[in-house]
């Protein structure tokens, strides 16, 4: 059974008094792969730490066991996905070797144990997602969207066919819902309930969706397009999407705050090196107002909440990670070695950010978030509350 | 539409697509690429059909699917997977210092090209350097009116007339005339086995500005037969009083808004009314590209030079509005 989510190899960090000249990062923990950095994933439970990098690296940190396990070293074939089931069972990976990897953990200080890699011939895979709170992984093959169902480590049959190559896939945060989008298409599924009755709703769509995310409170859908528009469906996925279009390039980045808001959760675009934070002011067509975040010089690759906060986190092609509070100013800005960053992950716990650079340098800071970005209650905190 | 990145070219990574019929010899090809030594890393993309029969982790698939963006406007036209692969690969640059896509036999090479000036994130990490084009002279005659023969040598800045030890010479001159009449400004080369030096294949510059222009000579001297009106042709015009920008640049921007799904590309250095330098020009469909060029040389003659590449290009009617252009 997961962990509850909390600290347990780390100190207890000081509660900081609202002071924004304060320093949010106080020390750091890095250390280096051979190549790129290209994703990062966090278990459940805050004690594992998963580093791909596109050489094809995987690397294991137990911080529970103080311990790191190179799990696959160099081989010249990137991995671009790496994720914890949510009961925290099994590892998976893939990429540029179309083949999918699992590992089955046992816990803290045991060693994963490797499970046979399943070829799935559908080109480089970018795009996997286990499902929150339940164990089907979703998996992109090129148009197939296709399930592995963990509990009976089978593949669910038939997958589901898309008119073009998947860019995206996001679960909604109570694991009913499965988005998946390509050019001119946006598929909602709910992989667990559909019956033939019950078939897949495929909204088309004028260009590519690139990204998706689903909100916590409130079950918003957002989708970050090729043709630098973003669209946001609103409670439920149910109408007509809202359409913000006028964004200086695709839209490439997305992230939904997990504290509810007045209306919707605040909500963060990324286009080239611009970052907006979105809030919802009121219902209706002018519903949400912009806030864009003047900082990154150049493209910006990765943005995060930390969870259950509005503090917003980026990661950019210029060397920087900024931390911003819920009203779009920043707080302060993290500098790498120089080379730009690829990846970020918050653990669990919302006090430590894991970021990865463009040499293959991972780094993890401990954040201190000031009171007032923290969530207000505890309840209705998406699925890892539910974990 | 202008295609310059503000990137400097030196700082991107070199593309050439490779392109050609159904066993013309692109696999062979790729193959050389691939195992010769020639001091360079290349990263190769095909198709997932493809037959590349080498295990190297640079060669990688991806699904010749097509973005039609902006209401289907041509020259949006992009190859939206090949976005994704060579984002995903651009985070191992250090390992390749060239890219090759190869493309189907049957695929129209303008997507393919439009994706590197088109997309964003293209266009400022890679800039591309040729489009090659194989050619069966063997067989090319059993296809030379599909539309994707035509669009293949049309679009070119190398051609390869392989298998050249298949036919006899004679046979070869008339492909070659064929193939000039299409497309004069390629560079030809002749190759058995697809046995070409790489260095004339790879680091071509043909995208770039100041290259923009190298005729075939005897394509300027006389009048060209076209074969028929509704086929790839080309037009070659020469004018040695010098031009007005303004005129040229209104003329340039509604004949490509007119006739730019049939306009496959256009290369000019134009000599331009008080100017001591030569301005340059390209296009490919609808997306233009034009800038001033070094001054030109004493010893060079100074005229403009233009070459329209399309498919039912009416000649008088072009060369009229083109002289309507001298300043």
């Amino acid at each position: 059974m997961p962990k509850p989510c909390e600290p347990a190899s780390w100190p207890v960090w000081p509660e900081l008094p609202v002071a924004t000249s304060a320093p949010l990062v106080s020390e750091r923990l890095c250390g280096d792969l051979q190549q790129p950095i290209s994703a990062l994933a966090w278990s459940a439970d805050g004690e594992f730490l998963a580093i791909a990098s596109a050489g094809g690296e995987l690397l294991l940190l137990d911080f529970l066991a103080g311990c790191e396990e190179l799990l696959r070293g160099d081989r010249d074939s990137s991995l671009d996905v790496v994720g914890f089931s949510s009961d925290g069972q099994f590892l998976m990976a893939a990429g540029q070797d179309g083949e999918l990897l699992l590992w089955e953990l046992g816990g803290t200080g045991v060693r994963p144990l490797a499970m046979d890699p399943i070829p799935l011939g559908g080109g480089w895979i970018d795009a996997a997602a286990w499902q929150p709170g339940g164990l089907l992984l979703a998996v992109a093959t090129g148009r197939e969207l296709r399930l592995w169902d963990g509990a009976s480590r089978q593949w669910r049959q038939p997958p589901l066919e898309l008119p073009g190559t998947i860019q995206a896939l996001a679960w909604s945060a109570d694991g009913v819902q499965l988005a998946a989008s390509c050019h001119g298409e946006l598929v909602l599924w709910q992989p667990c309930l559909s019956t033939p009755a019950d078939p897949p709703l495929r909204n088309p769509m004028a260009s590519a969706g690139l990204a998706l995310a689903f909100s916590g409170p409130g079950h918003h859908l957002a989708c970050g397009m090729l043709d630098r528009s973003l669209l946001v469906w609103p409670q439920g996925c149910h109408g007509q999407p809202w359409q913000f279009s006028g964004f200086p390039a695709k839209v490439r980045q997305l992230a939904w705050s997990e504290q509810p808001g007045r209306l919707a959760p605040l909500l963060a675009s990324a286009a080239a090196e611009a970052v907006i934070l979105w809030t919802q002011v009121k219902q209706g067509s002018k519903a949400w107002q912009p806030e864009p975040l003047v900082w990154h010089e150049k493209r910006v690759n990765a943005l995060a909440f930390a969870p259950g906060s509005t503090l917003l986190a980026s990661a950019s092609s210029d060397g920087s990670v900024a931390l911003w509070d819920g009203k779009g100013r920043m707080l302060q800005p993290l500098e790498g070695q120089g080379c730009g960053f690829n990846a970020l992950a918050w653990r669990p716990d919302g006090r430590h950010l894991a970021a990865g650079d463009a040499n293959g340098r991972w780094w993890l800071w401990p954040v201190a978030v000031p009171p007032r970005e923290r969530q207000r209650q505890r309840a209705g905190a998406g699925f890892r509350s539910r974990a | 539409m202008a295609f310059s990145s503000p990137v400097p070219a030196a700082e991107r990574l070199p593309v050439t697509v490779l392109t050609g019929y159904l066993g013309a010899g692109k696999t062979t090809l790729l193959n050389r690429i691939l195992t010769h030594e020639h001091g360079l890393k290349v990263a190769v993309i095909v198709n997932e059909f493809g037959e590349v029969g080498i295990d190297n982790q640079l060669v990688v698939d991806a699904d010749e699917e097509i973005f039609e963006m902006n209401n289907g406007c041509i020259c949006c036209t992009v190859r939206g997977d090949l976005i994704r692969i060579i984002g995903n690969l651009m985070k191992r640059r250090d390992r390749f210092d060239h890219l090759v896509i190869e493309t189907t036999g049957l695929a129209d090479p303008a997507p393919v090209i439009q994706t590197f000036f088109v997309d964003e994130d293209l266009r400022d990490e890679l800039r591309l350097d040729a489009v090659v084009t194989l050619v069966d002279l063997k067989h090319v005659e059993l296809h030379w009116d599909t539309e994707e023969v035509q669009e293949q040598l049309a679009f070119a800045d190398v051609l390869v007339l392989n298998k050249a030890d298949l036919v006899s010479d004679a046979d070869r001159d008339a492909i070659e005339r064929r193939v000039r009449a299409i497309n004069p400004m390629a560079r030809l080369l002749t190759s058995r086995n697809a046995d070409v030096p790489i260095q004339e294949l790879l680091g071509v510059g043909a995208f770039e500005l100041e290259r923009a222009l190298s005729l075939d000579p005897d394509f300027l001297v006389g009048e060209h037969a076209h074969e028929h009106d509704d086929a790839v042709g080309s037009l070659a015009l020469v004018e040695e009083r010098p031009m007005d920008l303004e005129k040229l640049g209104r003329w340039l921007s509604d004949l490509v808004a007119e006739r730019g799904p049939d306009l496959f590309r256009m290369k000019g250095i134009i000599q331009l009314q008080g100017e001591a330098r030569r301005y340059v020009f390209q296009s490919v469909h609808m997306l233009l590209d034009g800038d001033f060029d070094r001054s030109w040389k004493v010893a060079e003659p100074r005229r403009t030079e233009f070459v329209i590449i399309g498919r039912d290009l009416d000649a008088e009617a072009l060369r009229a509005s083109f002289l309507a252009c001298v300043a």
